[in-house]
């Protein structure tokens, strides 16, 4: 057995189909590192997404394995060996799931290099997301091979392809407006895009493993039939899969993009004073963070009442949630940049100081940009940038303006506007700019 | 005409047409019952032009390549006729569906794609043979339906399936492909097998 299986792994399509899965698997991490660069979860994620193409590639290279003896013409040689069809087809079976198995682990080490020094909380949520994902090409190539077996055309293995992308394409399309539904079939559903805090939920991935083991069974069970009976009982275990399925699964749309890991989303803070603090799933970058941050906090030490502390803004939406607000506290986007390193490392003290001047989410009458951009800029002593990703364009260039008129001010009137329009940014009333009348 | 009839005999051409129209029909009418869109979705637009190069691939070489190799007439012009052939009946199946009520198009987009895959697919079968020619095609195709689309040029000629019907750099992709393609495939005709699979039809 073991030495078929050794045969098996090197001449039998496994170490190509391992190969493109890895290959392809790798440049689609490459396109776009922005998405899952964050942490071991949206890496694990991403990985799932881009079951788009590897499942119907597994799909594929299970057909085109199962041709084989067809195409070398021994499939009645073989036939007439005096070994049951489950016997002969077992050591292919193993082989091909090995291929598979090795192929995305394998693509995922390789995107698991790129972020290894910055990604540091690792839930357990990321190796059930990557096992649903190892499972779902197991269970493509063996009904690849089933499929290939009854069908054994040249035209099935890329038909099987395309039908099996087409398949992930039109399941959310043809489920709509029950979500849920394309969770529990298709791999891909809800895994594009995942932000800082995203988490996948054990019932989602229950109910996609009761599945696709289902689909993997069937696949069995058609791969040792021999005759039409056995083939109709094939039928059996899908069934039984899907209504499992359907039962373990919440009944509740954007069940895994609503879901949160309250866990990433705890700050972890530097020891010593001015405490800076990010989220768990950026732990990593709280090096990088902190230098600039509290260059920040620096500048903003002129102002009475200054902010002491920076946390990072953990505010998520649907349902809405805010960081608390407290006025010795700076609030700031971390972001994970292509690198797996801080995003816009040069930007981060000009964003804590313009940070200060920032009212809280809930308030009707918060700073104007234009005035948080100018403020800021005047107490760095530098001038605005004309365009920035940070802001609006107009917003940007009414900065330019109103930092020079803050300018041509005299020092001490120029900062009790600045300290007046901070007053209104913690207090929440800034119906008043930096320049309006009613300001100093 | 006698030569013709065997000719279309020995490249299975009768049951690749009706795999070719099958699936085209099966994806018209899956569009139709999922769809309340008249216009199919580039991506379904993309993978039908794909499913049906695959179909036709298999007659890219017929029982017995080497056996076809020492005919006392010229393969030239006749390998160049079956692509075109080939060509002609995938874009004009797909463009027939304009009259109906899941429309595949964009025009441009099916004469592209329909050239440069069977381009691809006939360079493939010239030097892979004509059993794995649709392993790069499929693998191609794929990744490009799906990656979002780049600007740079690079990103365009690499996913020149899912382009724009405009683009200049997809099309000139797909020329370059379809060329290369024909040209290859009528000089050198299909590759030899491996021995293995020296027998296989």
């Amino acid at each position: 057995m073991t030495r078929i299986l050794n045969i098996e792994l090197r001449r039998s399509a496994a170490l190509g189909t391992a190969l493109i899965l890895f290959v392809t698997g790798v440049l689609l991490l490459a396109t776009d590192r922005a998405i899952f660069t964050t942490g071991w979860i949206q890496l694990a994620m991403t990985q799932r997404l881009y079951l788009a193409v590897l499942w119907p590639l597994a799909l594929a290279a299970g057909a085109w394995q199962a041709s084989r003896e067809h195409r070398s013409k021994v499939a009645e040689l073989f036939a007439s060996t005096p070994r049951p069809q489950a016997h002969r087809v077992l050591p292919t079976l193993i082989a091909m799931a090995v291929a598979v198995l090795s192929g995305y682990l394998t693509m995922g080490i390789a995107g698991g290099l790129w972020i290894i020094g910055t990604a540091e909380y690792l839930p357990v949520a990321a190796f059930a997301v990557t096992a649903v994902g190892v499972l779902a090409l197991i269970a493509a190539v063996w009904f690849g091979l089933a499929i290939g077996r009854l069908l054994p055309w040249r035209v099935t293995a890329p038909a099987l392809g395309i039908a099996g992308m087409g398949l992930l394409l039109l399941i959310p399309g043809a489920t709509r407006p029950h979500g849920w539904l394309a969770l529990v079939f298709s791999p891909i559903y809800e895994m594009n895009m995942p932000g800082a805090y995203a988490a996948v939920p054990g019932r989602a991935s229950i109910a996609q493993t009761l599945w696709l083991a289902a689909l993997a069974v069937t696949a069995l069970v058609l791969l040792a039939s021999s005759g039409w009976r056995t083939r109709m009982a094939a039928l059996l275990p899908v069934a039984l899969g899907a209504a499992l399925a359907i039962t373990v699964m919440p009944h509740q749309n954007r069940f895994v993009n609503d879901a949160i890991d309250p866990v990433a989303r705890e700050l972890t803070c530097t020891e010593d004073a001015p405490r800076v603090c990010v989220s768990r799933i950026h732990s990593g970058l709280l090096t990088e963070v902190t230098a600039p941050a509290r260059e920040g906090l620096a500048v903003l030490a002129k102002l009475p009442n200054a902010p002491t502390t920076v946390h990072e803004d953990t505010t998520i939406y649907f349902p809405d949630s805010y960081p608390p607000r407290r006025a010795d506290t700076v609030l700031l986007d971390v972001e994970t940049g292509d690198d797996a390193h801080l995003a816009d490392r040069t930007d981060v003290w000009m964003k804590v100081v313009a940070g200060a001047f920032a009212s809280p989410p809930d308030c009707e009458m918060s700073v104007d940009p234009a005035d948080r951009i100018a403020a800021a800029h005047w107490l760095i002593g530098s001038e605005p940038a004309k365009a920035s990703e940070d802001f609006e364009p107009e917003d940007s260039e009414r900065a330019v303006q109103l930092w020079n008129d803050l300018r041509r001010l005299p020092a001490d009137k120029a900062k009790a506007r600045v300290v007046a329009l901070r007053q209104a940014a913690v207090n929440c009333t800034a119906d008043i700019g930096l320049f309006s009348k009613s300001t100093p | 005409m006698r030569w013709l009839t065997l000719y279309l005999r020995s490249r299975r051409v009768p049951i690749a047409l009706a795999t070719a129209g099958g699936c085209t029909a099966l994806m018209w009418s899956l569009w139709s019952a999922f769809s309340d869109d008249r216009t199919v979705a580039i991506p379904m637009v993309v993978l039908t032009l794909l499913l049906m190069t695959a179909a036709l691939t298999a007659t890219l070489s017929g029982p017995d390549d080497a056996l076809d190799k020492t005919a006392a007439f010229s393969w030239l012009p006749r390998r160049i006729a079956h692509l075109l052939a080939a060509f002609l009946i995938v874009t004009v199946v797909l463009l027939a569906t304009r009259a109906t009520g899941a429309r595949f198009g964009p025009a441009w987009l099916v004469l592209r794609d329909a050239a440069g895959l069977l381009g691809l697919t006939a360079l493939c079968a010239a030097t892979m043979g004509t059993a794995r020619a649709w392993f790069l095609p499929l693998g191609w195709t794929l990744v490009a339906i799906i990656t979002p689309l780049p600007d740079r040029l690079a990103g365009r000629v690499l996913t020149w399936q899912a382009q724009a019907p405009d683009n200049t750099a997809a099309a000139m992709t797909a020329v370059l492909l379809a060329f290369g393609g024909l040209i290859a495939y009528a000089v050198a005709g299909p590759a030899r097998s491996a021995p293995a699979e020296a027998a296989q039809h």
